[in-house]
């Protein structure tokens, strides 16, 4: 096989510091074979990017070489040859589209290699199959959703036909189905002989590579099948990383799968080998669902549309008819396919939009009452916005979360209320008050931006996909701060495309399609019906599907159980049990 | 009308694909056909010359399948500014003529004055609808392609006009992005607590709200360009010192006959 990529002792600082502690990348090196399947993890600002950005010559390293198809990265000369055949979709996938149409945007690459007018019209066909996108080629691309916006990144590069495809945090932004389609091509490109490199926080996709490379601080700490990294507790942890649900049972309960050494590369079968249990639970029909108690609503929605440039050509609607309610002191969830109105929505609970049509009452605050008191209820209604560190707008850290404070209460007992709200979100007031904002770590901007909101002592929290684009340690370290916040007594409305997410922190879930609300029910019975969930361009968590497989086999796991630790528990409980009724 | 459309209010600069016969022309023919119309309507120094220009824009708009309406919307935000130029000129300007229409003080309002400056508001306002009518039905990549096919000579005398194509291909691709940064930070400042979209309406509130959103926005449309730059240069552009295109353009009879139509349109526009 062919080598396609050499990394030979490569370190990097940033132009302009020549200074040890500024190196991102500290002496890398591996090789690439043409034709692999990688995947590229490790924490936020563990230097993930900065290394991919070698692999096609957008970087140049300090110290050490990049060889691409034996062309060293330094050689000006063959740089474009380099890019050609290396394509990257970028993390943010609107700063990559050139035109304002979608498939022009797509063209682009192929017109700088100077392809003729037919091969190019062909091959942009061939791309937006890919990416779904056929009917949308005339749209505008600044009015797509974030992850239609992606696909078209993707689309782009593929259009160019290159040999390695590098992806960095392409899946992000998409809802499960989305997810699960560019996951699927990415699979059959590397199958005709594409080599795929892919960035991601999604432990599951881990699984799907042949091989992993872990980075830790600039430093390349492991490189190997992802079985064994998923083996190795120290490494996981050193890397902020954690296992996938499945990986995660199986190591618990070895026993359970007679037949299964490799639980990554067996995965498919996994479920199906599950032993059945051996005991008859007879308590298994008292455990279904108990009514919960309906307590009187916060947020009532009836029939609300909106529609975006109303009044002009461009006119599109986005939501139509949605009636909603949350209940008082239940986390609510709010999932669907990108571009089926979720942020719209969000955006009517703080009074950003206000109800073109039908109503929306918030707390005491009605919308469409004319002597709104818009002020007021966006303090009652804090709203954390989807990428939230794209919107600061201060330099330091202690200015950007007593800007909402000091709109509102003014200066009085300003510097208390910036503490008290970084001291809820976990960060120390003295450290980090002035540091400057751009500086911080993807977990620590994040929990910026949830300060800033709370520093208004918000009564409503209103967050909009708060956990993509974060490492699996941050992730879990936010989740566990917003339920921290919800036994505070602060009312939770989630927007996300994580369904694992949805499982752990919310209780009741409105789904959204095309714009409509189709129905809002409990957490546990929403991933129950796979054939609705897979319809909306949802999917249920590794988890329960898991928890499903063991019922199936007889083992007691409860409907309420939709997160892996208690699914551990439960099934530790009925061993137990097992165990104390064959003695 | 929800305060943080503020693309909604931009008119100009938006393509509007309504697949009308004008949108089917060969962009080149519609480049040089409106280019010489607005080159005519600059210049001319007759009253019924930008009058002919006014009915031009408007049957082009018509043409298009453009409601008009929409398009006289991208009269209103720079309707102020010519008002006030108009009123300077009309105080400041020496006496032109004898006609005096009344005074003021010791200023006096000539007649010939007004006049002057109405046909500026006029030839102003012509221009814009000609230019809004351009970009609703020239697509960006139309645009530059077809100025790359009409500036194709000049390339082979060596002048760079690649790369002058592509800044203004940049320039259209950032109008939409920095009315969309503009709506993210009014909209994340709202949310804290800024006074957007509450009731205060005064001068000089509005004027205050707009301040902390400019550094914002350089901030982030630096950080952009710079990963703009980053993306194009990833996606091999500059690898040859010319481009092919997605669509070829064939210059029908259609086009040749829109083209001598908009040069005597032009002709009749400079010369009446």
């Amino acid at each position: 096989m062919k080598t396609l990529f050499v990394i030979d002792h490569l370190s990097y600082a940033p132009p302009k510091s020549n200074k040890e502690n500024f190196l991102i990348l500290k002496d890398i090196s591996f090789s690439v074979q043409e034709g692999e399947f990688i995947a590229l993890v490790g924490a936020n600002g563990s230097g993930k990017t900065t290394l991919a950005r070698h692999l096609n010559a957008l970087l140049i390293p300090t110290s050490g070489n990049v060889l691409v198809n034996g062309i060293n990265s330094r050689n000006q000369q063959f740089r474009n040859q380099i890019r050609a055949a290396v394509g990257m979709v970028f993390q943010q996938p609107e700063d990559q589209i050139m035109a304002t149409i979608i498939e022009e945007d797509i063209a682009f690459g192929p017109e700088n290699l100077c392809r003729l007018p037919t091969v190019i019209r062909e091959q942009v066909d061939e791309a937006l199959a890919v990416v779904n996108l056929l009917e949308n080629r005339y749209r505008q691309s600044h009015l797509l959703s974030a992850g239609q916006m992606q696909r078209v990144a993707l689309a782009g590069v593929l259009a160019m036909q290159p040999r390695c495809i590098i992806l960095d945090e392409a899946t992000a932004m998409l809802d499960p189905k989305g997810r699960k389609d560019i996951l699927a091509r990415m699979e059959a490109l590397n199958r005709m002989g594409i080599t795929v490199i892919f960035i991601t926080h999604f432990m599951e996709e881990v699984l799907l590579a042949q091989r992993a490379l872990l980075l830790h601080q600039g430093k390349l700490i492991f490189d190997g099948k992802p079985h064994t990294l998923f083996s190795d507790d120290a490494l996981l942890d050193a890397g902020c990383l954690e296992k996938p649900a499945a990986v995660r049972f199986f190591q618990c309960f070895p026993a359970l799968f007679p037949g299964i050494d490799n639980p990554v590369l067996e995965r498919n079968k996994l479920f199906d080998s599950i032993a059945p249990c051996k005991v008859k639970f007879s308590n298994l029909s008292e455990e279904t669902y108990l009514p919960k108690q309906t307590n009187p609503s916060e947020i009532e929605i009836r029939d609300l549309s909106h529609t975006y440039m109303a009044g002009t050509p461009l006119a599109h609607l986005s939501i139509k008819n949605i009636t909603m309610e949350v209940q008082k002191k239940v986390p609510h969830g709010l999932i669907g396919a990108t571009g089926s109105g979720k942020s719209t929505l969000l955006q009517h609970l703080n009074g950003l939009y206000r109800p073109q049509h039908g109503t929306v009452r918030v707390g005491p605050f009605d919308l469409n009452a004319a002597d709104l008191d818009v002020k007021s209820l966006r303090r009652y209604a804090g709203m954390v916005f989807q990428n939230p560190e794209s919107y600061f707008f201060e330099q330091y850290v202690g200015d950007e979360i007593a800007f909402g404070p000091r709109q509102i209460f003014g200066t009085q007992n300003l510097r208390e209320k910036v503490k008290w709200a970084m001291d809820l979100v976990g960060l120390d007031f003295l450290t980090y008050k002035d540091q400057i904002v751009s500086t911080l770590s993807g977990g620590e901007k994040r929990k910026t931006a949830l300060a800033a909101t709370l520093a208004m002592s918000p009564s409503l929290l209103i967050l909009d996909e708060p956990t993509a684009g974060l490492d699996p340690h941050s992730r879990k370290n936010f989740l566990k701060m917003l339920s921290h916040l919800q036994a505070e007594g602060i009312q939770m409305v989630i927007s996300s495309h994580n369904m694992e997410d949805i499982a752990e922190a919310v209780q009741n879930v409105t789904v959204l399609s095309e714009g409509m609300s189709m129905k809002t029910v409990p957490v546990e019975k929403i991933f129950a019906d796979p054939s609705f969930l897979s319809k909306t361009g949802m999917e249920s968590p590794v988890a329960w599907q898991l928890a499903q497989a063991l019922r199936n086999q007889g083992w007691p796991i409860s409907p309420k159980s939709i997160t892996i630790q208690s699914i551990i528990d439960e099934t530790n409980a009925a061993i137990n049990r097992e165990n104390d009724e064959s003695i | 009308m929800n305060q943080f459309d503020f693309l909604q209010k931009a008119t100009i600069g938006q393509y509007i694909p309504t697949e009308s016969l004008l949108h089917r022309m060969d962009p080149r023919a519609k480049i040089i056909g409106l280019g010489l119309l607005l080159f005519a309507v600059t210049f001319s120094s007759s009253r019924i010359g930008i009058l002919i220009g006014l009915a031009a824009a408007i049957i082009g708009l018509l043409a298009a399948k453009i409601p008009i309406q929409f398009a006289l919307k991208g009269l209103i935000p720079p309707l102020p500014f010519l008002l006030l130029i108009a009123l300077i000129q009309i105080l400041l300007m020496p006496g032109g003529g004898e006609q005096i229409l009344f005074s003021v003080g010791p200023l006096k309002v000539y007649l010939a004055n007004v006049l002057t400056s109405l046909l500026m508001i006029l030839r102003f306002c012509v221009l814009i609808l000609l230019l809004s009518l351009m970009t609703f039905c020239i697509s960006s990549s139309e645009l530059i392609h077809g100025l790359q096919q009409i500036l194709s000579p000049l390339h082979r005398l060596r002048i760079p006009t690649m790369d002058l194509i592509m800044v203004i291909q940049i320039t259209l691709r950032f109008l939409p992005f920095l009315a969309q940064s503009a709506e993210k930070i009014a909209k994340a400042q709202a949310s804290r607590g800024a006074e957007w979209g509450t009731k205060n309406r005064g001068l000089i509130s509005r004027i205050r709200q707009i301040i902390p959103l400019i550094i914002p926005l350089f901030l982030t449309s630096l950080k952009r360009a710079e990963t703009m730059a980053l993306a194009m240069d990833a996606r091999a552009y500059g690898f040859k010192p010319y481009r092919t295109s997605m669509f070829e353009y064939a210059f029908r009879l259609r086009d040749g006959v829109f083209l001598l139509v908009t040069l005597f349109v032009s002709i009749a526009v400079f010369c009446l």
